[in-house]
């Protein structure tokens, strides 16, 4: 899958770059609004992560060319440190696929591609399969064969994150902010989070083992397969 | 006392002090100017006496050695003439005195003038009478006049003084009550000026109008500065946080450095926390949010409930709802959201565990009001003063805590024209009172 990276902070754009292409992606990028418009042009991209105040315009106009251009279904994410909820809202009506405010974690920009390429291609492959579970992210539902594992909302989403960033050790802070989500509510405390994984690990482990379900001591956790 | 009331009884004083120095000296010089005019009279008639001393009618009492009184009908006037021991240098000085003499029968004051003189080898004393009651009567008409003018004076001036100094500190105090007493946020400041002919009122109201438009100039200053500052620390910690991500996927990292990757971007967080808390404040504060939304209180609450109930049951807290009213506001939903989720927030994590949260609400006189009140550790005076104040915290276990969040609720609550109030009691609990009575 190819990425199109549209920002004009080179330290950021190359942190992006390396994380991605490491996950396996295909990665461009571009700096100025001139030079992403002449990419987007060109090439059809998976993503396009777009920075909203560039040196030579606003990202929101390289959105509407994108929407005005036929046949295309690169989907787009909007990352910005304007932080302002009516960006958000002005990005989202404009076909934006997702926004992440600046600073945004990298893990937390997978989980939200991964989001995006299953609700995309909703008829191939739904379901992410561990150790026998099913996780749906479109019915929010966790299935051990045929019979569904009654996790609450938090619980659910504490899971998803962490199956899309299997293998990588995901901090409380991390998870806090990716179940909490919305900046304004800073108060929630990260050891919150402890209770929800205790209550989902007592769910899971009535249906099968889950020693690949690791607590990392004093960071976080890891799901290993 | 009001500084009208003091210029008018100033006023009043001093015109009460004027016409009483008047009357009085009126009074003194109209006694001495009659009884000089008196004496002159009185002189001329001794003259006039002395005379006609040799006169059959008086020289024949003389020669009897006996006194002779002499008076016309309205006894005005009298005359005596009474001989005493003889004296061979007589003074000849003339006296005056007042004195009340009887008439026949009638009582009367006169004016008196006494002589002795020598008279064929006697010696005689002269008393010349002429009454004063015309004096005293006057003198009595204008004390009565005095009084009358002063009352009258008295009156008139210090409702005129009123009035007047009523009319004439008018645009003051209407600079007072407009410019200072009305102001709570110098960014609705009304620089509208104060009629006025009143130089000096003028320079006051210039000088606040100014005063507030350097405060004001300085709080837009500082607000941009915040926005500013928090806005472009905000790619920098971007760019950090995404550098130590890509590191922490180097698996040859020994352990050690894996943790302190990890703590550095546990704190970095915390300063993207602490610096969009300081972004959200400064937006609250420049208006920066759409209070189109109704936002009905008990929807949000149940919704905070529920997001917030894990942490209640892991706390052991019972958490009771008697919201009796469905109440709506128009305002910003998310605002109100975050301003009642620290509110609840701050409520368990300043609880003991088994204690309790309860809410509940009250409309008085169409004011409607939430309580939120807990069973935690509670607050002194000292802290609950201090309680909005930024990055003010307590002793608490939570490693979270920035103290900013009852900082947002501060400007949320005026963003919204709410009325925050908060009661304490050490060890026994906080009751945090939402009450809206601005509601536009």
């Amino acid at each position: 899958m190819n990425v199109l990276i549209v920002e004009d902070e080179k330290g950021l754009a190359l942190e992006v770059d390396e994380f991605l292409s490491h996950e396996g992606f295909t990665v461009e990028h571009a700096r100025t609004k001139k030079s992403a418009e002449e990419k987007i042009f060109v090439n059809n991209y998976d993503f396009i992560l777009l920075d909203l105040g560039l040196p030579d315009g606003d990202g929101f106009d390289l959105l509407k060319m994108l929407k005005g251009l036929e046949k295309r279904d690169d989907a787009v994410i909007i990352l910005t440190a304007r932080g302002a909820v009516d960006d958000r809202v002005m990005g989202l009506e404009q076909g934006a696929d997702d926004y992440l405010a600046k600073p945004f974690s990298l893990s937390e920009l997978l989980a939200r591609m991964h989001a995006i390429t299953r609700r995309k291609h909703r008829l191939e492959s739904n379901d992410i399969n561990i150790k026998g579970l099913r996780v749906n992210i479109q019915n929010r539902t966790v299935m051990y064969n045929d019979e569904r594992i009654n996790l609450t909302k938090k619980e659910f989403e504490i899971f998803n994150y962490l199956v899309l960033n299997k293998n990588r050790v995901i901090s409380r802070t991390n998870l806090t902010e990716h179940v909490w989500g919305d900046v304004l509510e800073i108060n929630s405390d990260s050891n919150f989070v402890d209770v929800h994984v205790k209550n989902l690990r007592k769910k899971l482990s009535q249906y099968i083992p889950i020693d690949w379900f690791e607590t990392v001591r004093s960071i976080g956790y890891r799901i290993n397969i | 006392m009001k500084l009208q009331v003091k210029l008018a009884l100033y006023n009043t004083l001093t015109k009460v002090a004027i016409i009483l120095f008047t009357g009085l000296l009126i009074l003194l010089s109209i006694e001495k100017i009659s009884y000089n005019h008196i004496e002159v009279r009185l002189e001329e008639k001794k003259e006039a006496t002395l005379r006609s001393l040799s006169s059959r009618e008086i020289n024949s009492f003389l020669a009897a050695q006996k006194v002779y009184t002499d008076y016309n009908i309205l006894k005005e006037e009298f005359i005596t003439i009474t001989p005493v021991k003889y004296e061979a240098n007589t003074p000849g000085k003339v006296t005056f005195s007042t004195e009340t003499r009887k008439v026949e029968r009638n009582m009367e004051t006169y004016r008196i003038l006494s002589n002795r003189f020598n008279f064929n080898e006697h010696t005689y004393l002269l008393e010349i009478g002429e009454t004063i009651e015309s004096v005293e009567e006057l003198k009595s008409i204008i004390k009565k006049f005095t009084l009358l003018v002063l009352f009258i004076a008295l009156v008139l001036t210090l409702i005129s003084d009123l009035v007047f100094t009523k009319f004439l500190l008018a645009p003051f105090y209407k600079i007072i009550d407009r410019k200072l007493i009305k102001v709570n946020d110098p960014m609705n400041f009304d620089y509208e000026k104060i009629q006025t002919t009143t130089q000096d009122f003028e320079l006051l109201d210039d000088s606040i109008s100014s005063l507030m438009k350097k405060i004001s100039n300085l709080f837009i200053l500082e607000k941009q500065f915040i926005a500013n500052v928090s806005h472009e620390l905000l790619t920098p910690i971007s760019i950090i946080s995404s550098r130590l991500e890509n590191i922490l996927l180097h698996e040859e990292l020994s352990e050690g450095s894996e943790n302190k990757m990890h703590a550095s971007l546990k704190t970095l967080n915390r300063l993207k926390s602490i610096i969009n808390s300081l972004l959200l404040i400064s937006k609250v504060e420049n208006n920066q949010f759409d209070k189109g939304d109704m936002v009905m209180i008990a929807g949000v609450i149940k919704e905070i409930h529920e997001e917030l109930e894990d942490r209640i049951d892991e706390k052991h807290l019972t958490f009771t709802n008697h919201l009796k009213y469905i109440y709506s506001i128009q305002g910003n939903r998310p605002l109100m959201h975050t301003l009642l989720f620290n509110i609840i927030n701050n409520s368990i994590k300043y609880n003991t565990t088994k204690g309790s949260i309860t809410i509940s609400d009250d409309l008085n006189d169409d004011i409607y009001a939430i309580t939120i009140a807990d069973t935690g550790i509670g607050m002194e005076q000292k802290q609950i003063d201090n309680a909005f104040n930024r990055f003010e915290k307590f002793d608490t276990d939570e490693k979270e805590s920035y103290g900013l969040g009852l900082a947002i609720v501060k400007s949320i609550t005026a963003f919204h024209n709410i009325n925050i109030k908060i009661n304490s009691v050490k060890n026994k609990g906080t009751a945090v009172k939402l009450i809206f009575d601005n509601q536009v």
